[in-house]
């Protein structure tokens, strides 16, 4: 089922974005915490620059902690000003457009989902329930649900690169999902480039590329296979495909591991060249890598453990930083065990984790994950509590700003403790939920 | 500052004391007592028997004092580290060194007459001078500096209650010009601030410009830099000059450059070619006129603005030949300015009729207006202000409807915004391999191979490789020697490039 006048809603977000890039130089987005962090924020991406243009480290002075890459393409513009518009307005209109063709790639790998989704209940001969339950075109509100999505539009307004790292991250799992093995490494490459965490989606990709785009448990293959088997041979006429079921090719995945190699050597000798004269490739790592994981720039922002690492003592501090990062890495396994036949899924449940478990999380993750959300709208529609969830998710996000300012401005109890905790147990609640339906 | 001690006591014994005018008509006896009067001839007539104020270390007549000559005060010497002004324009000034070439040459030569003595003393020293400045490099007038800041000297010269309206004024003046953004440290404001405290005021430490008291001129934001009995002729004009004793603090000295627009107002009582000094001393029309070429010839100004509110006020600008200076009066001569209206409240007038006038088309303004000086000189009704406000344009070269009031009344930059904002930084660029060196070197490595090719096997292959070794090389070399951000650009290119190939490939 397709969404009427899905290309009107679609444009109509573009315009909006452009509206508030033009006219609301008033908003002064850029300096709140919930949009800018040290990882993302695009003034230090123009201190970066600048350093490296009168030719010292772009890292020096622990300003800037991007990538290399970032700086060439986007430094530029950041020092071109034009007139009567505020600054940085050049790469608010980058940010618009490189969200346009994340929500596209959105769309198309909604698209992907959905027709695998329809094959696999196709040959489960499910056919009369898909049409009897909810269908609507996961793409299409997917893809609706990124553009319109509050998050997005004030990352894509607030002047932080995160809306190229989405792009990567959509980029990978466009090309996973379509087995599109240069495309996906191409994607995870420069994901985990830009930041550090995408490198856990390795393993949702692998399995996209091994297995295929979402499918059922293969149990039900099995069954359904046997029973098939027993009965008649014209499955043999969807054989292939139903070889692709339940069955795990190495190809793709040796074409996957050949291209991220490439585009890795590329990417990394791209980044020597830019960081020739100042200090090479091990500085970068340091600064951005290092700087990820041990988490120097204490400045508050809407993490989960921003509190425990202000509070922390010092002697305990490398002990604390070893729990903080082992806390993402012991959900990898476990998930992915649970959900190795709904990689795309398992993708998304990452990216909600990475969302809320990171050093400096900002509002252009939960852009991301709440996009990815929208493509298994056809899965969650029957989540329970979903009004609950909905609006206590709303409210909490509605409280952070207020907090903040009854925090910093007003001086009051460190609210802000209670506000994120209440921000974290709605993220973690609403993930469980989603998981409670698999 | 003690000098000034002791005038004030001085002035207390002198008070009353008859103005003391000069006036040469060109009698060789008045100039040999007075040398170092410019033989301009428009001095006044000297009161027989008055004395002569003593000259001056660096042979300018910037003062007149009323001391008998016992009370010559002995200036340090350091003050003389000023170089005398060169010559122009026909106006002699003697330097110090002529009296004791004078004395020398009295005492050396004996003999001649004495009117013919002394016509050789006034020529030898002005061929001296005038030899120093063919010799001298003609004054290099440094090339349009670019006006990039404001100054304002606010003087008020005026004592006593019932010159409450000449305070009011200056204080009027003052809060226009702070308003329109010329900040405290660039106003030199001379006061005889004896108004807002004098016993006789209704309304103590306050000072209205208006009967309907809407405004206190003297509110907590008044800074003023010469009070009292520091407002005197030999302050204001070292204030001008820039001549002061060392010990004088920075926020009394007109710190101007070559890029500095200078608002100088004065009101007061005045006459034909002179201003009146706190009752006490005078300022004369060609004391001014010196004054402002020395700064001229000092690079202390790129435009100066005169306003004068006193009887007679544009003769006090008629002697002023420096280029680069606009002046208006708000009387001509023979005239009388006015006062605008009487207070019954206060018991005084409290404010004249030009400077009213003035602030009323000020008050209309904003830092952000372009109003020019044409519209504010035209704005000046001779039927209202009772006077004709003459303004004097020919020394100043710009069209006055072009000239922003801003640029003398306020401190409104033209800013102008680059993107290279850092150009002194750039790191010195790499010895840059220009191309065709490159070229030279694949056509010498196509030479080479071509030239290997006639040899064996081996050869060739080992040539071959050591060839395109050294030519990684110098790609490398080649590498360095560019712009490493063009040849980033040109890696993500590629890189897009590729990633397109690929995935069409592989669909």
């Amino acid at each position: 089922m397709e969404i009427r006048h899905y290309w009107s809603m679609a444009v109509a977000a573009v315009g909006f974005r452009l509206v508030l890039v033009l006219f609301g130089g008033d908003l002064h987005l850029a300096s709140r915490p919930e949009v800018s962090t040290p990882l993302t924020s695009l003034r230090r991406l123009a201190e970066g620059y600048w350093l490296k243009q009168v030719s010292m480290s772009p890292y020096s002075g622990s300003m800037y902690h991007g990538s290399p890459l970032l700086l060439s393409v986007l430094g530029p513009l950041t020092s071109k000003r034009s007139g009567g518009h505020h600054s940085h307005i050049y790469c608010s209109l980058v940010f618009v457009a490189v969200d346009f063709i994340a929500a596209m790639l959105i769309r198309s790998t909604g698209r992907t989902l959905q027709m695998a989704r329809n094959r696999s209940l196709k040959s489960l001969d499910l056919t009369k329930s898909v049409n009897n339950s909810v269908n609507v075109s996961a793409g299409d509100t997917a893809s609706l649900i990124y553009l319109w999505n509050p998050w997005t539009i004030i990352t894509c307004v607030g002047s932080c690169t995160s809306p190229i790292e989405n792009l990567m991250v959509v980029i990978m799992l466009h090309g996973a999902c379509s087995r599109l093995a240069p495309l996906a490494a191409f994607g995870y490459v420069m994901a985990t480039h830009l930041s550090l965490y995408p490198a856990i989606l390795i393993l949702p990709v692998a399995l996209l590329l091994g297995y295929g785009p979402d499918t059922p448990p293969t149990k039900v293959f099995l069954q359904k296979g046997l029973s098939a088997n027993k009965i008649d041979m014209s499955d043999n006429g969807k054989g292939t495909s139903q070889k692709g079921f339940g069955q795990f090719s190495w190809k793709p995945i040796l074409h996957f591991i050949l291209w991220v190699f490439i585009w890795s050597c590329y990417v990394l000798s791209l980044n020597s060249i830019i960081l020739n004269k100042v200090g090479g490739l091990q500085e970068m790592f340091e600064k951005t890598y290092g700087f990820i994981l041990t988490v120097k720039d204490l400045s508050p922002n809407i993490g989960v453990l921003w509190y425990f690492f202000a509070e922390v003592f010092d002697f305990f501090r490398s002990f604390f930083l070893i729990v903080f990062n082992m806390n993402i890495i012991f959900m990898v396994l476990p998930l992915a065990i649970r959900l190795k036949h709904r990689p795309c899924f398992l993708a998304f449940v990452y990216t909600a984790i990475v969302a809320m478990l990171k050093s400096y999380p900002s509002a252009g993750d939960s852009a991301l994950y709440l996009g990815l959300l929208g493509l298994f709208a056809n899965e969650l529609a029957e989540m329970q509590f979903t009004f609950f969830l909905f609006f206590g998710y709303i409210g909490v996000s509605l409280l952070s700003p207020v907090m903040h300012n009854l925090w910093i401005w007003r001086v009051s109890l460190s609210l802000y403790l209670y506000l994120y905790l209440y921000l974290s147990l709605s993220l973690s609640t609403h993930t469980c939920c989603v998981l409670l339906l698999t | 500052v003690q000098g000034n001690q002791r005038r004030y006591s001085t002035r207390r014994r002198n008070c009353g004391r008859v103005t003391l005018l000069h006036h040469v008509s060109g009698s060789a006896a008045a100039t040999a007592t007075a040398p170092w009067i410019p033989a301009s001839g428009s001095l006044r007539h000297v009161a027989a028997g008055s004395t002569v104020p003593p000259r001056d270390l660096y042979g300018t007549t910037d003062t007149y004092r009323l001391f008998p000559t016992r009370r010559r005060r002995r200036r340090p010497r350091h003050l003389c580290s000023a170089p005398p002004p060169a010559v122009s324009s026909g106006q002699l000034l003697i330097p110090r060194a002529a009296p004791a070439a004078r004395m020398a040459f009295a005492r050396w030569v004996p003999g001649p007459s004495r009117p013919v003595l002394f016509f050789l003393l006034k020529t030898l020293p002005l061929l001296v001078l005038l030899t120093f400045s063919s010799a001298a490099p003609p004054a290099a007038s440094s090339p349009a500096a670019v006006h990039n800041n404001n100054w304002a000297v606010l003087v008020c010269t005026s004592r006593f209650w019932f010159n409450y309206r000449h305070m009011a004024n200056t204080l009027s003046l003052y809060r226009t010009v702070k308003r329109l953004g010329i900040p405290d440290e660039r106003i030199i404001l001379m006061l005889a601030d004896d108004m807002a405290c004098n016993p006789r005021n209704n309304y103590p430490a306050q000072v209205f410009n208006n009967e309907n008291h809407q405004l206190n001129l003297y509110g907590d934001n008044v800074e003023v830099d010469y009070r009292g009995y520091e407002v005197t002729v030999e302050n204001f004009l070292r204030v001008l000059t820039g001549r002061h004793e060392s010990a004088v603090p920075r926020s009394k000295r007109l710190l101007s450059d070559e890029g500095s627009h200078i608002l100088l107002y004065m009101t007061g009582h005045g006459g034909d070619e002179f201003l009146k000094f706190q009752d006490n001393e005078e300022l004369q029309s060609h004391d001014l006129a010196d004054a402002v070429k020395q700064m001229k010839e000092k690079h202390r100004f790129k435009e100066l603005l005169i306003m004068v509110d006193t009887c007679q006020a544009a003769t006090l600008f008629s002697q002023l030949q420096s280029p680069g200076v606009l002046a208006i009066g708000s009387s001509m001569k023979g005239e009388n300015s006015y006062s605008h209206h009487l207070d019954s409240d206060i018991g005084v007038s409290v404010v004249d009729r030009f400077t009213f006038h003035t602030l009323a088309f000020f008050e209309k303004l904003n830092m952000y207006s372009n109003a020019s000086l044409n519209s504010l000189f035209n704005s000046y009704d001779p039927s209202m202000l009772l006077s004709t406000a003459y303004y004097r344009m020919d020394l100043y070269k710009r069209a006055l409807n072009e000239v922003p009031v801003t640029n003398f009344f306020g401190s409104v930059m033209k800013t102008i915004h680059t993107d290279s904002a850092y150009t002194g930084f750039l790191a010195a660029h790499n010895a840059e391999t220009p191309l065709p060196i490159g070229n030279d070197i694949v056509d010498d490595v196509m030479l080479q191979n071509e030239a290997s090719a006639r040899r064996s096997n081996i050869e060739e292959t080992k040539e071959a490789q050591l060839r395109s070794h050294g030519w990684t090389e110098a790609l490398l070399e080649q590498l360095e020697g560019k712009n490493s951000d063009v040849v980033v650009m040109y890696g993500l290119g590629t890189m897009g490039i590729l990633l397109a190939i690929s995935t069409w490939l592989s669909m």
